[in-house]
């Protein structure tokens, strides 16, 4: 009798534990949608999103949000997080292949117990995409998704994007970075489903390209490439002057291309242009700085300009250990007249669909439970989050950096060594 | 043999007299203005609510709830529900030595070709053009400190600068603002040097190089003093010993009339650091970046040594890997509230937002107990950078008397949302956001579309 009564109360746990849900109370939401906030109820069950409405809703475990704004967990779209620790030290850096080119992947390489992931997740980042070095050219190698909840088989999606760059050379010319970027997309546009049959097939095709043969490019590659143009593979290109944008804007008309502009200091001479033609835009709201002869018409408006010609804009930040200052950069954008919406979409919603990562980037019935709960405004450098959730997961919010202000200011007589 | 006696004397009198590279600073017409019932943040550590401040001539004339004037020629500003504060000052800054673009041809601010270079000035490499200062200016700075570069062990002599944008660099200094010397710790020297297989390639090898500095400083000061010592009759027939432009600067520093800035990030090296100094009997103004002086918050504080430091930067050297963003609030905070911290940019895009990095330090100040007013947090980039820069005398806080460098911010300065609208620097308007009025650097001049300016927001 004993032990029926401890099997019972044991799969009454278990079975609870399970379908435990999680109801979020009288936030005010940010869903990642282009609608204004609302205050509402969130109910969770699992690592999903059951419903979000203004109306009360019911469930097992009650965390109350009043006075509190909610917003999807922030995704950052350019980030090295997970194969960076310390910029000078090389040894902690895996962002570089010296042998592939487009078909290197990062994903491999992404340590799950980095400090920048617990760093940025207790700042509200929920996910990231993290590129390779942009070591080739024109095209490097490529970008992958990971959630920063620290899971040592890392939760994400290998290569959603491949990257490349556009501009100035202190050697060569941009002329030849164009044509070398038309001469690859000619290569794979001859390719078809039999050519990529096998790796042998791959170094054929090779052998028979020239361009592809002087350049040394390895069947992984080619892969990459062809994915460019059969699989809608969003491809990442960094550049910075309006008149490089137009030719980018060119090829990506001439091959169909699933184009994403990055830096694009000159973006807002050629708005209309991008906007016209659908491409998604990462900037970084801080950098008004005329840095090189390509960005000399860079300035502070740059993100308001762009999302008034009706561009998808998101946020970048040049330093990746502090990457959550993209909630910073957000703030600085609506100062300079971009939308509050629309700087809470750039922080979510526009990566996800910018990137095809599914179920995340907005509170919405059916898409997985990343969001963060904030004390005050988010984009308020000064704002912290109370609790953040990854997969419906309440995530400890602990950092490398907490725990050393915690022996700092614990003022007992002891050495920090011993506290 | 009187004749020969008159003639040393007047070389005497014209070497002292010339100062070379002497500031030549007149600032623009100042206006005399009332600013009605607005929220001032003084740089003192005082908040004063709906309270008016008048300035004229330059200067501040005086703080307080209802000044009334008669006098037709003042210029009224309403600046209800706006914020006053004192002009930021920026103690780390590399504006004009690394300008934009960043070009290697204008790339001037590490004399990294040997050691120690305290013979080398940052304002002989400043380029005036950079469009830098205007958006600099546009953030609420009104005076900044430009340093050399930290590849070097000691890097030369820094300068203030006032931020009006003029022709020369003798137009823009800080007129009679004492000159600062660069030393810097850790990685950047010995990996400079290094990596070219000479001394330094270790801290240690880092610490033999100031303390080998120092000694032939004090040397070459002992022969200074022993001849000054002399009687006329012994200098007439005995040359002084000869001008050392490095050791000059050094032992300025001596002398106590150039300020020792150090770029330091590990607690254990700002702690030797400030050994050294008491080794040869001078004193540490600052140190920069110092990621790791909340370690040794006490020490500072006890040495009345500042800390410059950034809001939250880490992770891109080891040296900046124990980052905790209540570093500021833990150096301010030392030995009940004697701590002098200063938030500083090193940045050129930070510069353009000091008053936010402030925001963000006292946030996290807060969040890990303390109890850091907005008034008190105001003093890191106004009022301590001043002291720092040896011009708190004249400017950093909103005190009458002293140089009437104000922002009028659109709301509360540490919300990401405010802006400066109007910056006066000496009393006279520098730029006002709502009229577009300030500066154009002759770079942004045609370089886009050859009929406009380039925009420099």
């Amino acid at each position: 009798m004993i032990k029926i009564i401890y099997c019972l109360a044991l799969s009454f746990i278990s079975i609870s534990a399970f379908s435990q849900t999680l109801v979020i109370k009288g936030g005010e939401i940010y869903t990642g949608l282009n609608q204004e906030s609302f205050i509402g109820d969130i109910l969770i069950e699992g690592d999903t999103i059951l419903e979000v409405s203004t109306k009360p809703l019911k469930g097992d475990v009650v965390v109350d949000a009043s006075n509190k704004i909610i917003t999807p967990g922030v995704i950052a779209p350019d980030t090295q997080i997970g194969i960076l620790e310390i910029g000078a030290i090389s040894e902690t850096r895996d962002g570089d292949s010296d042998i592939y080119s487009m078909g290197f992947s990062v994903f491999d390489a992404i340590n799950p117990n980095s400090t920048l992931i617990p760093w940025n997740r207790s700042n509200g980042v929920t996910s990231a995409i993290t590129l390779p070095d942009f070591n080739w050219d024109p095209l490097s190698g490529m970008a992958s998704f990971l959630l920063l909840d620290g899971s040592l088989r890392v939760n994400g999606m290998p290569d959603v994007a491949l990257t490349g760059e556009i501009g100035a050379l202190s050697s060569g010319s941009r002329a030849e970075s164009l044509i070398l970027l038309r001469d690859l997309l000619d290569f794979a546009s001859i390719l078809d489903e039999k050519d990529m049959a096998s790796s042998k097939k791959i170094s054929e095709a090779i052998e028979d390209f020239e361009i592809a043969e002087l350049m040394d490019l390895q069947p992984r590659d080619v892969i990459a490439l062809y994915n460019l143009l059969n699989n809608n593979l969003p491809l990442i290109i960094k550049t910075n002057r309006a008149s490089d944008i137009l030719k980018l804007i060119d090829i990506k008309k001439l091959y169909g291309l699933n184009l994403v502009l990055m830096s694009a200091q000159e973006a807002t001479l050629v708005a209309d242009e991008i906007a016209v033609n659908n491409i998604p835009v990462i900037v970084n709201p801080f950098d008004n700085i005329p840095d090189s002869f390509d960005e000399l018409a860079s300035n502070i408006r740059i993100a308001a300009s762009l999302e008034k010609a009706g561009i998808k804009v998101m946020f970048s930040e040049s330093r990746t250990h502090n990457y959550h200052l993209i909630r910073q950069g957000a703030g600085n954008a609506v100062a300079n007249g971009m939308s509050y919406t629309g700087a809470i979409m750039a922080l979510t919603s526009n990566v996800a669909e910018s990137f095809n990562i599914p179920e995340r980037g907005r509170l919405q019935q059916g898409m997985k439970a990343d969001l963060v709960i904030w004390e005050g405004d988010p984009l308020e450098p000064s704002t912290f989050p109370s609790k953040v959730y990854i997969n419906g997961n309440d995530m400890d919010l602990s950092t490398r950096s907490s725990r050393l202000t915690e022996r700092y200011v614990d003022k007992r007589d002891l050495p920090n060594t011993y506290k | 043999m009187k004749k020969l006696f008159l003639l040393v004397f007047s070389l005497t009198i014209a070497v002292d007299s010339f100062s070379a590279f002497e500031s030549t600073y007149k600032p623009l017409k100042s206006e005399k203005v009332l600013f009605i019932n607005g929220n001032i943040l003084d740089g003192e550590g005082n908040e004063l609510l709906d309270t008016d401040l008048l300035i004229g001539n330059g200067k501040i004339i005086a703080l307080g709830k209802g000044i009334s004037i008669d006098d037709k020629d003042v210029k009224i500003i309403d600046a209800k529900n706006k914020w006053i504060t004192p002009g930021i000052i920026d103690i780390h800054s590399h504006m004009g030595v690394y300008p934009a673009p960043s070009v290697r041809t204008s790339s001037d601010g590490n004399e990294a070709t040997s050691p120690v270079t305290a013979e080398v000035w940052a304002e002989h490499s400043i380029w005036v053009q950079d469009p830098q200062y205007a958006l600099a200016l546009k953030g609420g700075i009104t005076t900044f400190h430009v340093l050399p570069g930290s590849a070097n062990l000691i890097g030369g002599r820094g300068v203030t600068v006032k931020n009006l944008q003029r022709n020369t660099i003798q137009s823009m200094k800080y007129p009679d603002a004492k000159h600062s010397l660069k030393m810097a710790c850790g990685e950047n020297p010995k990996r400079v040097y290094g990596n070219r297989g000479q001394a330094p390639s270790t801290r240690m090898g880092n610490f033999a190089g100031y303390r080998k500095a120092w000694i032939e400083a004090e040397n070459y000061l002992n022969k200074l003093e022993a001849y000054d010592s002399k009687s006329d009759e012994e200098k007439m027939v005995e040359s002084p010993p000869k001008r050392d432009l490095q050791l000059d600067t050094l032992s300025d520093v001596l002398k106590d009339e150039i300020l020792v800035h150090i770029h330091c990030y590990r607690a254990e090296e700002m702690a030797l650091m400030i050994d050294v100094a008491k080794e040869f009997n001078y004193k540490i103004t600052a140190f920069h970046h110092g990621v790791e002086a909340y370690k040794i918050a006490d020490l500072l504080a006890d040495n009345g040594i500042c800390g410059a430091l950034w809001a939250d930067w880490w992770g891109f050297k080891h040296e900046a890997y124990d980052m905790v963003q209540a570093n500021i609030a833990i150096v301010d905070q030392a030995r009940d509230g004697k701590g002098c911290a200063i938030v500083h940019s090193d940045d050129e895009r930070g510069i353009q937002r000091l008053n936010q990095e402030a925001a963000k330090a006292r946030a996290a100040g807060n969040k890990a107990g303390y109890d850091i007013s907005k008034a008190r947090a105001m003093s890191w980039i106004t009022s301590n950078p001043a002291k720092a820069a040896g011009i708190y005398h004249e400017t950093g806080s909103l005190v009458a008397g002293k140089n009437a460098d104000v922002v009028l911010w659109s709301g509360d300065p540490f919300s990401v949302y405010s802006l400066a609208e109007q910056v006066f620097i000496d009393g006279a308007l520098a730029f006002n956001r709502n009229t577009g009025f300030g500066p154009v650097s002759d770079f942004d001049v045609g370089i886009v579309d050859p009929r406009e300016d380039r925009v420099n927001d």
